[in-house]
Formats: C-alpha cells, structure tokens, sequence
C-alpha cells in the first residue's frame, strides 16, 4: 500500500492540461521559488495555516496545544511557529469550532485519490480531460507518484504532471511511459539566476528535459512562469525558445504572475519576499509575448 | 495598492451593446422609466361587469375582456416597430382587482398585506428609483411599494377594488374553503409561519404556453369561422352537453375583441404615420399599420408579420390573466419557417427585432401582493426556450435559435427566461452561442434536458412521444409544459420544507411566532425525528392540495381563461376552457416546494453526532439549536463537520434522495382540481430567502434567518467542499423523471470559462450531467458587483469557481485586499 502526502485536490481545472482535469496538488518541493502561489505546497510535512477571519477568540486552542506552544496576545490565539513545525499532532485545529485553524497536508493511500480521480472519469471523456499532478512536486513523492499514476492509466484515465524538473533522471523515466503530457516547468534559463530565484541550480533540469525532448517530445509542453522584473526581459525570453526550438520542443504556456497566494503566506506565518508588480503584465504586454514566441515557431499559449 | 492582480482575473465575454442605435434607444428609455399602474383595462372590465349582471360566467368573462380589448388606447411609442403594450406606459402593470382586491384594500387603505410582507425585498434601483422621485413631484403616488399611480386615477381605483371586494376571485375562494374545510385554519397559520408562500390568488396562472403555430398559421378569421360553424351545427343532447355553446359564444366574443385591438393599433399606426415628416419613419408606420390590419386575422405573409402576429396572441393572453410565469415557449421553432420563406428579412435585421421584443417583454410588470411581487423579484418568467428536438427526435436547432441567442448577447434584458432544450446532437454552433451567453453573465440561457422530461411525461400522461418532443417547453422558471396541449402548471404556492423542521423540533410549535400547528411530540431519537418530519409533511401536503382544490372553484367561477383556452388544444374540440378540463394534458397542476437540501443536512447532522458518534443527545442538539448555537460553538463545528448533500458521499445523499421519494409519491397520491393526480415540483425562485428568514436555526449548523439552499439540489453555500463536478454527480443521482422541474445552480468566476476552451469545458459539463442524466443546470458567471456582495456575504459564495492555473484556493479564502484588487480588475480589463 503506498501512500502520500497532498494538501488539495480541485475539481474542474481547466488550465493545465486539455478539457476538464482533477488537479492533485501534491506536498513538498525541491524548489523554493521565491513568488510561488502555493507556499504551502513548499514543506513536505504537514503545516498549520490560520484564518484569521474565521477566529472566534475562543482560545480553546490554547488549552488545546499539548506544546503549550499556542498563547493568547490581547485575547488572539498567536502559534510558536518553531515549535508547531515540529508538532505531530496539531491538537489545535480539532479543537478549533471556527475553522480558523487548519492542517495543511494529509497523508492519504494512492488508491484512495485514484477512487476519487475516476469518480470524474465521465467529465474527463466528454472534454477530453484527465488527471494532473501538480504541487509542490509530485516526482519528489516517486513511488507514490507512480502508484497513482498507474492506477489513473489503468482506469483509462489521461494523465499529465506538472514537474519543476529537478528530480532524479531515474524517477523520470520509470514515470515516463505512463505520463500522457508533461507540464514542464522553466524558470530561468541562466543558472546563477535560477539559484537566486529558486534556490537550486538549472543542471539537472536542463538535464532531464533534454532527455525528455529526446525521447517522448510530443509529451511535452513548456511552462514558463514569468515574473515581472525577475524573469522577464528579453534575453531570457530569447533563451527560453533557443533551447526549445534546439530541443525540437514546440509548445509554450505562459503563467503570469499573479499575487493570489500573497495571503496565504500570513496564514503559514511567512512573508512573501518578493513583490513582483503584477500591473506589469496587462493583457497587452502578455499579448505582445506570445506574438514573440509565436514569430520564433512556436505555439505558446497564456495559462 | 502594492499588489495588483493581472490576467488571471479577465472579465466576463461577449459583445454586451445593442446591435444599434434604435435598440439601444429603446434599452436606456426602459431603464430610465418609472413603473407605473395603468388601471385602463381594470376600469374598462369593470364597467362591463357591471352591466353584465345575469349573464353566464364564460360569456361574461369574454364579453367583459372583449370590451376592455375594444376601448383600451392603443399606444406606439416614438422607435417602436413591433406594436403593442401591455398598458400605455413604458414600464407598466395592470392591477387584477378582479383577481384579488383585497391586497390592493390594504395597500389604499395603508394596512399590511399580509404576514410575510416583513420577509420580502422589493429591489431598488434603477425604474424604482425614478417612482419614488417622481412620486415627490405631485401628481403621482407610490403604489404597492415601487409602483407609482397618478392621483387622478387612484379614487377611481379605490372604487374598483370596492367592487371587487366581494366579488374577486379570491374573495369567492375565501368563502368556499373558510367556512367548509376542515383544515382551514392551518392553512392560515401557514401563511402567519412561513410555512407556505403567501396566497397566490392575486396572480394563479402562468406557466402555461399558447398554440402559437395555430394562432399563426390558421389566423382569428378562420378560427371564428370554425367556431361559428361549431355553433350552427350544434345540438345538445344534455345540459353538460349545452354547455358547449357557452364556451363557443365566450371564444367567439374574445376573438372578436383581439381583431378591433388590432385593428385600432392599425389606425394608430396610420395616424402616426400621416403625421411624421422623416420618410423612412414614415413607410415604417405605413408598413406597420398593413401589419396589424392583416394579422392576426389573417395568417402572416412575411417574417415581420409573423413576429406581429404571435406578439399579439402573446400580449391578448397576457392581459386576460393574472399570470406569472405565461410564457411564449418555442419561439425559434414557430417563427422560424416565415423567416426562412421571407428572403427580405437579413440575419441581423431579425437580431434586432428580436431585441425589441425582448425590451417589451422586459416592459411588461407584474403588481400584486407585496410578497408576490417580493418572490418574483418583479421577474415575470417569461420562458423562451430554443433548440430540443422536433416531433422525429431529429435535432431541431435552426438559424432562428442562433438569432435569438445573439439578440439576448447584445441586449442582456432580465427577460425572456432565455433557456435551451439540451439534446446531445444539437448543432456545434448553436451550443457554443449558448455557451458564449452564459459567459456574458446575464444568467441565461438555463439549460434543460429534453430527454428527462419527455420521459416524465410519457410515464405520467402516457402521450405519443412524437407529441411530447413537439410539445414540450417550459412555462415559467423551470417547469415543463406542453406548449399549446395544457394549463400550464397551477399550484397553491410553495410549502417550506425547513419550517416543517422547525416545527418538528419544536413539538408543533413555531418558534416564531409562538402557533400551534400540529399536536405536541417530542422526538427522542434520530428515528422519532425521521418520522415525526415525514408525518408532518404528508398532512402539510394533504391540506395545502385539497386548500387549493376549493380555489381552483372559485377560479373557474370568476376568472376561468376563454382567449387563453381558444388557444390549448382541444378546448374548442371539447367545447370546454381550461379551467373545466378543456386541456389535453390535465395532469400538469403541481404541488412546488423548496428547502428539502437543509432536511436532509439536519437528518445527517442528527444521525451523525446523536446516533452514530453520540457526542450529544438530541435535547442537547435541541437546546443548541434554540439558542442559535450561541454557546454551543464546539458542537456547532461538529454540526458543520456532519457529512453534506452535494459531496457525492453516499450515505448522506441517500437522506435526501429518500425525502424526495417520499415526497413525489405521496404528492402524487393526491388528484388535483382536474381530477388528475397532483404532478410533484420543486423549484426556487426567491423563496429560499424568506422561507430562510422566517425559520430558526437548523441541526446541519445553519443559523436562524439565514437563506435556506438554493434551487432544488443545489448545496448549502459552503458545504459543497468537493467542487462542482461533485455537486453533479450528488444531483444526478435524483431520479428527475419522477418530478415536473428541479434545478441546480453553479457560480463560476469568469476564469473558470475562459475563451473557447472555457465554453467548450463548460458544454462537455452540461452533456456529462445530462447524460447520467440530470434535468435542469445554470450558471452565474460573476461580476464585480456579485463579487462586492461575496465579501459582504461570503458564505452565499464558498462555492464560487475561480480557476487560476495551478493555484489552489477559494474566493472567501482570500484576503479582503486581494478580493478588492479582484473586484478592480474584474471592473477595469475592458
């Protein structure tokens, strides 16, 4: 029985992947990109968030907290995050009758989320849609992935991960033949740059896609998520479709920043450590980007 | 702003402006003009009933409406090229004293209506605004709430409602079922709870559709000329027999009525004409008043006729009755043959006519008790329904239906109830224009299974299916009818499932308002709630049926329908109207009702946390519950934590699906006024609101006062945590065949429906519900303004679709900054 760790999973997406798709968010992720919109898919293990909006001030999760970790400031229940980080419990959020206290992450068995993937099998056949794992990052997870990935493809139903590519090249091509589309995820094509956005270097993902794009490239489609003011200026952009026209890689999606997981770092107790001006990126700019792409031969798509 | 959010927030799509400058004249002077009540045609019956004294009920009925028909000021407005109104007024209402004067006593006499009046909005805004402004001028008053009457016309209108007083049908109704049935005082505290909707005397009918084609293709003449033949070769044998002749002279005497109608528009047309001085204006009024001297007499010989000609038809039987929820059915498939064969007639020209007819549909109001007004929220559900499949089952989908799609994109009226009879091989094209209607946020078209309700049908009525498919539309919100075979579906109103609940919990008490309406019994177990629930529906149901049994009398002895029934097959075959079985279909009289989600919700509450989990007894629930959970708040997380409809969880859907087999069996078991067994419903419109208002707090942790679910199998907002293709399957599993109407409803945000990507997901959705199959689904697509109301409400939005590539959260999740900042765009990215 393998099992795993996901913080969601979200019926009816529409954007990453053809037709009506379930995305399986799943926890944990090699990169630490500074913008991500899921931080809480960042963490491997599972994470306290707060609503601050749901909090009836009733401090029950002070008395709850077996690490006496929780303590009331002006009567508002405020959490250790040192001690919660390491805390197998969250005794808290049982005792929370507001909801404002969540477990981010459960541990759930591959058969389970395969039961509740092909419960939409009908969605997926009538649109074209599938299953897409997406995270966090599911290859850090690769026996669960696996499990999942040939549970769907025995049920008939199309699968597609979103992989920011830096994982062990084995647990690529053991996945690979029952991946139907991969969403690979570029950053930054400059390696110094890659490391300061998102912590690692670009080798091994350079790596991997070019064994990808030399064995399965119809499977492939580019996601490049572009950040005003860190990864967007023209030779990145012109680095971006070198390496895919090089590649024989001809599909691009383009995810623009958008501040929508700003929040949710307040509720993890982080900060967001960089500010990107989404205005930046109006539906002319955008626009003008894809007509780039588009005049180098590719066919690039916004998200 | 330090953020500001980008593409993924685009607006709602489509070309939302008139095709030109005439309609878009005829949108902003609608949208500009006050509601008013036109008394015209109230005085003009009244006068004749007042010296028809004698005369026999039909015939009375014909020759008073006939009158009014006759001396009514016929109006063409400056731009107008489809001639008609309802009243003289731009936005206007005729006052049915005849229906109901009593309400109208109240609101002239300033006295409330009625015990639920206190739960309803009227709406602001917009024409309301503009009554209440105009009304400080002087020379009008405000009426009925929004509607403004002018001081001239209003002691003539205390005198009619005077009359009528006595003589109304719901005055006549009163004096039946007050004084004989048993459970009359029930019923009266049914209205004083909340139990039941308000009285629907002052607006009974609608949900009925006219022969359209007939009316078109044979013309008045001919069917007088059938008539009168009828009459000549007519012999009674019995005096059930001789009444025949009756119903013969009534039909006639209507029909002679609607020809002097259209005819006097004809010369206001020519009248008009002589006068205007801009040529083209001038051979417009020309061509208009040839239009209305032909038709509908005669059968109509081009495209704009024929439009003339059902507009007519449309407009006499919406002034005959009382209606909510009369609507013009199949349009695309009655007009469409006139405007294949007039080649003079361009796509976009029929565009444009069709968004006239939507503004004079939108023209047309409706006053009656203040609650009526309330539920309908003024809407009149005028249903215009396209597409479905043709007597041979073959797709019946035609340039007409893409026409009248393209009409509602440019003009987003609030009518017609624009819907679309879902076939799987409906065309491509025609689906995706659909689909690219909804994404304009207007809320329509609603889509309907076809292949559900023919179904339903077959097994009730046992029709041929080749009349069914031909037949079939919907009259009103969302209930089946068969367009020209039926009367519609006429009810008493709506029986609130969650008072019933309140009262279970309560001993028969209402907590409210302190009434006894069933003996004390006090549950003690999970099972005594079950019972004691299911008990009190089926008396609920029972006295409400047999109530209206009595009404439905006392309809048909004061405002039975004669030019509608003219217009329903086989009424002048039979010799009959409506109200005395003339119909084909008789077994279309439903019982409605609305708020069974929040039973089942509290069924799985108390099951869960009584009987499996035992983390209370059912005192303790009780108790919290009384107290609206107000220091129960662990318990009532508990409560919330109970499984929900709408998640596809089994065990908790089967709660529902079990009340609502026991309801339409046992709706069924009962025969309605037309000796037919009473046709189960459920649907909405707005009473989930007041129905919510005037209930307590429930077990499944809904606070008291606040709505109850909407629509039919829709979720309670907030408790459908597993997205909408989860409240999909929960829905399907409902057998919709056992029901006449169900509906569901789902918001999505303009993200979730993007491009033509966006509208194809959203069609592979429809097909894959309809295919398990479901009956009935709309969409709201948000905008900024919906979004403004998510954060002042946010649990009426928990399960709004946002769908942002790769991004996992939900909209109330959001923080208040970032919800602004998605409102701004949601505004600004024109």
């Amino acid at each position: 029985m393998t099992t795993g760790t996901l913080f969601d999973i979200q019926s009816y997406a529409v954007h990453d992947g053809p037709g009506i798709r379930t995305l399986v968010f799943m926890k944990g992720c090699p990169l630490a990109c500074a913008w991500c919109c899921n931080p809480e898919s960042q963490a491997f293990r599972v994470e306290l968030r707060q609503v601050p909006e749901r909090c009836l001030a009733c401090l029950r999760c002070v008395e709850a907290c077996p690490e006496q970790a929780m303590t009331a400031i002006h009567g508002v229940p405020v959490p250790d995050r040192a001690v919660c980080a390491t805390c197998a419990t969250l005794a808290c959020t049982a005792a929370c009758p507001g909801g404002a206290l969540v477990a981010v992450g459960r541990p759930v068995r591959a058969e389970a989320v395969v039961e509740e993937v092909a419960r939409d099998a009908d969605f997926f056949r009538h649109s074209g849609g599938g299953v897409t794992f997406s995270g966090g990052e599911p290859f850090a997870q690769p026996a669960f992935l696996e499990a999942l990935l040939r549970g769907c493809r025995e049920r008939g139903i199309a699968t597609a991960v979103e992989t920011c590519g830096h994982v062990p090249l084995r647990d690529l091509q053991a996945c690979e033949p029952l991946v139907d589309l991969f969403l690979y995820d570029l950053k930054a094509l400059d390696p110094a740059k890659h490391l300061a956005l998102t912590g690692q270097d670009n080798t091994l993902i350079l790596a991997n896609l070019r064994w990808l794009a030399a064995h399965a490239p119809a499977k492939v489609v580019i996601r490049h998520a572009v950040i005003p003011g860190l990864n967007d200026d023209a030779s990145d952009h012109e680095a971006l479709a070198d390496l895919m026209l090089s590649l024989g890689l001809e599909r691009l999606d383009l995810e623009p920043y958008h501040p929508l997981g700003e929040p949710k770092y307040e509720g993890l107790g982080r900060r967001l450590t960089c500010a990107p001006d989404a205005r930046l990126l109006d539906e002319a700019r955008l626009a003008v980007l894809v007509a780039t792409f588009n005049g180098r031969g590719l066919s690039c798509e916004v998200a | 702003m330090t953020l500001a959010c980008a593409q993924p927030f685009t607006p709602r799509e489509g070309t939302c402006r008139p095709s030109g400058a005439r309609t878009a004249f005829l949108k902003a002077r609608y949208l500009q003009a006050p509601l008013m009540v036109d008394i015209d045609y109230i005085r003009l019956l009244t006068e004749s009933h007042r010296r028809t004294d004698g005369l026999e009920v039909l015939e009375r009925r014909a020759e008073n409406h006939a009158y009014a028909l006759e001396r009514l000021t016929p109006v063409i407005h400056p731009q107008d090229e489809l001639v008609g109104n309802k009243t003289r007024f731009i936005r206007g209402a005729i006052p049915y004293a005849n229906y109901a004067a009593g309400p109208f006593l109240k609101g002239i006499r300033q006295e409330q209506q009625d015990a639920q009046q206190k739960h309803m909005d009227q709406g602001h805004g917009g024409g309301i605004e503009q009554s209440l402004a105009l009304a400080e001028q002087g020379e009008y008053r405000v009426f009925s709430g929004k509607f403004l009457i002018a001081n001239a016309d209003f002691e003539t209108f205390r005198e009619i409602c005077e009359y009528w007083e006595d003589r109304c049908f719901m005055a006549q109704g009163d004096r039946l079922w007050k004084t004989h049935f048993p459970a009359a005082a029930f019923i009266e505290q049914g209205w004083e709870t909340g139990l039941f909707t308000a009285p629907h005397d002052p607006c009974p009918e609608g949900r009925l559709v006219l022969d359209f084609e007939t009316a078109l293709a044979k013309g008045y003449r001919a069917i007088l000329g059938e008539i009168e033949a009828r009459i000549a070769a007519f012999r009674p044998a019995g005096i059930q027999e001789a009444g025949k002749l009756h119903f013969w002279r009534a039909a006639k005497r209507t029909l002679e009525g609607a020809l002097v109608f259209a005819e006097r528009h004809g010369e206001e047309a020519e009248r008009q004409a002589a006068l205007e001085e801009d040529p083209a204006r001038k051979a417009r009024l020309e061509q208009m008043a040839e239009s209305c001297r032909r038709v509908p007499a005669e059968p109509p010989r081009t495209f704009r006729e024929a439009l003339q000609s059902f507009w007519f038809t449309y407009l006499l039987g919406h002034i005959e009755g009382s209606h909510l929820g009369y609507s013009p059915g199949r349009l695309d498939q009655v007009l469409n043959p006139y405007f294949q064969a007039d080649a003079s007639v361009s796509y976009d020209e029929a565009v444009e006519l069709f968004e006239e007819l939507f503004v004079k549909m939108t023209q047309i109001e409706y006053v009656a008790s203040l609650s009526w007004q309330g539920l309908g929220h003024g809407n009149l559900y005028q249903n215009l329904i396209l597409g479905g499949v043709d007597e041979a089952g073959r797709p019946a989908d035609n340039e007409l239906s893409r026409v009248i799609l393209d009409a509602q994109i440019r003009m987003q009226m609030t009518q017609p109830t624009l819907s679309v009879w879902y076939d799987d091989q409906l065309s491509p094209a025609f689906l995706m224009k659909a689909a690219e209607c909804v994404k304009t946020g207007v809320g329509y078209p609603a889509f309907f299974n076809q292949k559900t309700y023919i179904e339903h049908e077959r097994k009730t009525s046992g029709l041929p299916v080749e009349l069914i498919r031909k037949h079939a539309a919907i009259g009103g919100c969302t209930e089946p009818t068969l367009q020209g075979l039926s009367y519609g579906v006429v009810q008493a109103g709506f029986v609130n499932h969650g008072k019933l609940l309140d009262l279970v919990l309560n001993d028969g008490v209402d907590p409210l308002t302190g009434l006894r309406l069933f003996e004390a019994v006090s549950p003690r177990t999970y099972e005594d709630v079950q019972r004691s629930f299911r008990d009190k529906m089926h008396t609920t149901l029972r006295n409400w049926q047999q109530y209206w049994n009595y009404v439905m009398l006392a309809h048909r002895d004061t405002v039975p329908l004669v030019f509608c029934s003219v217009f329903v097959q086989d009424c002048l075959g039979r010799g009959k109207c409506m109200d005395d079985g003339g119909a084909l279909l008789n077994g279309s009289p439903t019982t409605l009702s609305s708020g069974l989600v929040n039973v089942a919700n509290s069924m799985a509450a108390v099951r869960k946390l009584c009987a499996e989990d035992r983390v209370c007894t059912l005192e303790e629930l009780r108790a919290a519950v009384a107290a609206n959970w107000e220091g129960h708040e662990v318990l009532r997380r508990k409560a919330l934590d109970a499984p929900k409809w709408g998640n596809d969880d089994d065990a908790a859907d089967a709660l529902f699906l079990d009340l609502f087999a026991d309801y339409c069996a046992w709706v069924r078991g009962q025969e309605n006024f037309l000796g037919k067994p009473y046709d189960p419903s459920m649907l909405a419109i707005s009473t989930p609101v007041p129905f919510g208002k005037a209930c307590g707090a429930f077990p499944d942790g809904r606070k008291a006062g606040e709505p109850l679910a909407d629509g039919v199998t829709s979720p309670f907002p907030g408790t459908d945590t597993h997205g909408p293709t989860a409240v999909i399957r929960s829905s399907s599993k409902v057998d919709h065949t056992q029901i006449r109407g169900g509906l569901l409803n789902l918001k999505f945000h303009p993200s979730a429906l993007k491009g033509e990507r966006g509208s194809k997901n959203l069609l592979a959705l429809i097909k894959t519900y309809f295919e398990r199959p479901g009956f009935h689904v709309q969409f709201n697509v948000v905008d900024s303004r919906m979004l403004r109301d998510a954060q002042a409400r946010p649990e009426a939005y928990r399960d709004l679709v946002v769908r942002v590539a790769g991004f996992s959260a939900y909209w109330v999740e959001m923080s208040r900054a970032l919800q602004d900042q998605v409102i701004w765009r949601t505004e600004h990215t024109l």
